[in-house]
């Protein structure tokens, strides 16, 4: 559930400040040699990862609910490295919502990122605009201007004006979030802007998953194969995601062939159910995936359950604590392991 | 030469006539996304559209497609060539600047030493009706391309279509486009004030199309700027995902692939979009990789499109429909890179980060 | 006309050489199962084909025999990826695909009344070889001048075609300087690393053209060399190795800035790649 604290585009105003503000002391303080954050795109319904190294620039960072990239993708592999011209790593800050800071704790557990080099920028996030979902709606209508007014989005093209309402036009994975900022680590001093949050406490909660639940095997499946079926393989999910950053996919691989690679679609349900296997207990639900997708394929759908298997077999929430092993990593004698066959 | 009229209510009566010749794609929904399908029904035709999300080019050159098959018995080993050639397509609403993509694909693939005889062959038996866009994207810049991009384009179809509102003026480009109007006895012919209308409506969606970009000489201005740092700069936030390449109409590199039935002792080559973006893409055998960070690759998207193509075949191999626009994710527009290289000269690009 | 470029034709193989004590190099002798195939076979030196095993894939490989060794074709083939890998577990017998020939190939035409310094390391002799097999058969022979082969390996166990080298080496219109890096038991050849032998060899840049092959080190050391002898940028020629899958100039991955390696190259002079980019 989204709270809203008053006026969204005024928190997001108050929240870029501070941002821009704590982004430029670290550039000037030399805390940092390098921002990475979100400058305005040219279109509307876009942002772009923006690389910021002098603090004259720093004004060219925004904050709102259109920076939907997750930035830990940018100190991952394939990126092995981000180095000056003389060859030097550069210190980075990163502006962090609540999963890209659990991106990059996740990212250093699994010995990825070495949080010693990495400022997190942290900022309490109001959500992530449904971008895709809003196109599709308005179909062939374009839009020339997006904005968020109190609790609307306000759609603009040259003969229409169409508002959504703001909390039902949220990426799916942004509903139901809790941690907003990102969470504080021992061993790091992260930098919390624009009025933290506390994670709320309460219960997870997975009603979403309900619907879908209560369906049969078959209906399931048919579900997910509807779901997939525009799959052109591009892998743009792969590649947006901080979380895929194996050197060759095992899609990629060759030696032996483990998947088609062909757009048959149990080729294309394979490729997708196992990469999502693959993220299990990783993931951090930022939407990535399905916001990268030029297909529109909201891909959370099948991470999001496999976020409630790990959390009822494992109770285990990916990137909240530096201290605990996530359950892939480690192995415990009261592992559930119902899934085993033989074990009802 | 009379230009005729299709009325919108006729379109049945159109589809059911040409759908007897021809495998009849036009453009459709499918989960949300505007696509060129083969139809079954006429009501599915969606006639208010903007573009489609994948190009047509699918249709000719499809994501997937078999090259040839084959069954494996023991030592023996039969091959059989692929035999889905004659069939006739034919493609309704493909806007212009697609319409022009067919071209540049049909001539790079009949280029050189060595012919695509399975695209040829296609891209032989297909109809094109080209319909004209009367409100084009903000991310379209067919008019600022040099071989005289325009919304109402007519010169790479068949068939053109204005949309007039309740009909469409038609009017036909090619000699197999006026055989098919000779054969549908039926349509009216068009009135001069129709014929008016569609001139004033072409006339305003040029008008609309806001975007130019500066494309003169680009290929003799990228030239000595291999390694500019410019390259840096833009491939900085890039994510190397390819969603660029795979909606690109005029991109055609491909992998090719050996899918076997273990079952049945068969299988089938076939190729598979493929895209310069991905790392794997030139990664030998040994491990060495020639554009081995996303610097190279993004480089060579650029300059295959602007430098390459240009150089190889006269053209530039761009049509301004600005998908790789509207669909990059981190929004790393092709009319601000283009910007970028023409005033290389005049703004100095100093690069302070490289991530590779 | 061909049905379609993609299409290989079948051969078979008739002989299998293991050419290496490690095992991973082996030469393929394939022979078409059509004749009309092997007529419109007709390749030159310096070429390359596309070899499928037919359900793995399809891999580009240099041809190695001379189109004066009529009645077959051969390939030498190291144990690296998936097709080659299914290459190296296939049978006399078995039916292997072959599409070509394909690229440019040495210039035998531009290499007339000229000395031919042929330059080669490791397992990338094998068109080397077929390029020195068609210049000495004895119809083309006249046609050109001094011929010097200076070849390297790690040690003498990885030196291939050792029968032709041998038959070359009793030939007197033919130099053959053989090297290894470092010295073994029985070794009566050189020692030491192909750039340092070819300073030894001292071969005059006059009318002269150097043909090379080998690891990227071995290029790079032995240019410096050539350079240093004042050979031409002109009169030094390689052939590059891309990745490459249609082999036709179609599928996009092996160009070099605006060549395609496949139809442009393998083979290109040293002064044309001084203007490439440096993307291979």
């Amino acid at each position: 559930m989204v709270i809203l604290m008053g006026n969204i585009q005024e928190e997001n105003k108050n929240i870029e400040h501070s941002m821009k503000e704590v982004a430029y002391n670290l550039l000037k303080n030399k805390e940092v040699d390098l921002i990475i954050g979100y400058a305005k795109g040219t279109i509307p319904l876009s942002s772009s990862p923006s690389f910021i190294i002098n603090q004259k620039d720093v004004d060219n960072l925004i904050w709102d609910n259109l920076c939907h990239v997750n930035l830990a993708r940018y100190v991952v592999p394939p990126i092995t490295k981000i180095i000056d011209n003389e060859n030097i790593p550069l210190k980075v800050g990163i502006v962090s919502k609540g999963c890209v800071g659990r991106s990059l704790i996740h990212l250093a557990k699994e010995n990825q990122v070495n949080l010693e080099n990495i400022k997190i920028i942290g900022i309490s996030c109001n959500g992530i605009i449904n971008r895709k979902r809003i196109e599709k709606e308005l179909g062939e209508k374009e839009i020339i201007e997006l904005s968020v007014m109190n609790s609307e989005i306000i759609a603009k093209g040259v003969d229409f004006v169409k508002t959504f309402f703001f909390d039902d036009y949220l990426n799916e994975s942004c509903k139901k979030c809790k941690i907003k900022a990102p969470p504080m680590v021992s061993s790091q001093s992260n930098v919390i802007v624009g009025g933290s949050v506390e994670s709320s406490s309460g219960e997870d909660d997975f009603s979403d998953l309900t619907e879908h639940e209560s369906k049969t095997p078959e209906e399931k499946w048919q579900t997910i194969v509807e779901l997939l079926s525009p799959c052109t393989r591009c892998y743009a999910c792969r590649e947006a995601c901080p979380m895929c950053y194996c050197n060759l996919c095992f899609v990629d691989q060759n030696k032996p062939i483990w998947f088609g690679k062909t757009t048959d679609m149990s080729d294309i349900v394979s490729f997708h159910l196992v990469r999502a296997m693959h993220v299990a207990g990783r993931c951090v639900a930022c939407g990535s995936c399905s916001s990268a997708c030029p297909m529109g394929i909201d891909l959370t759908f099948i991470t999001r359950k496999l976020e409630k298997i790990v959390k009822q077999r494992f109770d285990f929430t990916s990137g909240l604590s530096f201290d605990i092993l996530p359950p892939m990593m480690t192995q415990k004698m009261n592992d559930k392991e119902d899934f085993m066959i033989g074990e009802h | 030469m009379t230009d005729k009229i299709l009325k919108k209510e006729e379109i049945e009566k159109f589809y059911l006539d040409l759908s007897r010749y021809f495998n009849f794609f036009a453009p459709t929904k499918e989960n949300g996304n505007i696509v060129f399908k083969k139809i079954t029904d006429p009501c599915e035709i969606i006639f208010d559209f903007l573009n489609s999300k994948v190009p047509p080019k699918e249709i000719v050159f499809p994501r997937m497609e078999t090259l040839f098959t084959y069954k494996i018995n023991g030592k023996e080993i039969e091959i059989e060539p692929v035999n889905n050639l004659n069939e006739k397509y034919l493609i309704f609403g493909i806007r212009p600047c697609d319409a022009y993509s067919f071209n540049l694909l049909e001539n790079f693939f009949a280029s050189g030493k060595f012919q695509d005889d399975i695209f040829i062959e296609k891209r032989k038996n297909t109809i094109l009706i080209g319909m004209g866009c009367n409100t084009p994207r903000q991310t379209c810049f067919c008019t600022s391309l040099d071989h005289g991009g325009h919304p109402h384009r007519m010169d790479d179809v068949d068939i053109f279509l204005t949309d007039l509102g309740d009909k469409y003026l038609m009017r036909s480009i090619s000699k197999m486009g006026k055989a098919i109007i000779d054969k549908l006895a039926w349509l009216s012919d068009a009135q001069r004030k129709d014929v008016a209308k569609a001139v004033e409506l072409s006339k305003k969606a040029e008008e609309l199309i806001k975007t130019k970009v500066d494309l003169e000489n680009i290929a003799e201005t990228l030239k000595p700027h291999f390694d500019h740092p410019l390259w840096k700069e833009i491939s900085e936030n890039c994510l190397g995902c390819g969603t660029c390449a795979f909606l690109c109409p005029t991109c055609t590199c491909f992998d090719v692939i050996d899918e076997n039935d273990h079952y049945n002792n068969r299988g089938k080559r076939i190729r598979l979009w493929d895209t310069c973006q991905f790392c794997i893409y030139t990664t030998h055998a040994s491990g060495h990789n020639p554009r081995k960070s996303k610097i190279e690759r993004c480089r060579n998207r650029i300059l295959h499109k602007f430098s390459y193509y240009p150089k190889n075949y006269g053209m530039l191999g761009c049509v301004g429909c600005g998908r790789c626009i509207q669909s990059c994710p981190v929004n790393n527009d092709l009319r601000v890179i283009i910007h970028k290289i023409k005033n290389l000269e005049k703004e100095k690009i100093e690069v302070k980060i490289i991530a590779t | 006309m061909q049905l379609s470029a993609y299409i290989p034709c079948l051969t078979t193989i008739k002989s299998i050489i293991s050419e290496n004590e490690a095992n991973d190099i082996k030469t393929f002798e394939l022979v078409f199962r059509k004749e009309e195939d092997q007529e419109n076979f007709d390749y030159n030196p310096g070429q390359f084909a596309e070899i499928s095993v037919i359900g793995k894939g399809e891999c580009p490989i240099g041809i190695a025999s001379s189109p004066t060794e009529k009645g077959s074709i051969k390939f030498t083939i190291k144990k690296m990826g998936t097709v080659t890998t299914a290459m190296h577990m296939a049978e006399v017998g078995d039916a292997i695909g072959v599409r070509g020939p394909l690229g440019n190939g040495w210039p035998i035409e531009e290499l007339k009344g000229k000395n031919i310094i042929v330059i080669g390391g490791g397992f990338a002799f094998s068109t080397l070889r077929s390029l020195v097999e068609f210049i000495i058969h004895d119809d083309n022979r006249a046609d050109y001048k001094e011929i010097i082969v200076i070849y390297g390996n790690r040690n003498c166990s990885e030196i291939l075609y050792q029968e032709d080298l041998m038959r070359w080496k009793k030939r007197e219109d033919v130099d053959v300087a053989l090297t290894i890096d470092c010295a073994e038991k029985g070794w009566d050849g050189r020692v030491g690393f192909v750039a340092p032998i070819v300073e030894s060899v001292d071969p005059s840049p006059k009318n002269s053209i150097a043909i090379m092959c080998g690891p990227p080190i071995m290029i790079k050391t032995t240019e410096a060399v050539l350079e240093k002898l004042h050979f031409q940028p002109g009169q030094i020629l390689e052939s590059l190795e891309n990745r490459m899958k249609c082999g036709i100039g179609k599928c996009g991955r092996c160009n070099i800035g605006d060549k395609f390696v496949c139809v442009d190259g393998p083979v290109f002079s040293k002064a044309e790649l001084n203007k490439m980019p440096r993307e291979y």
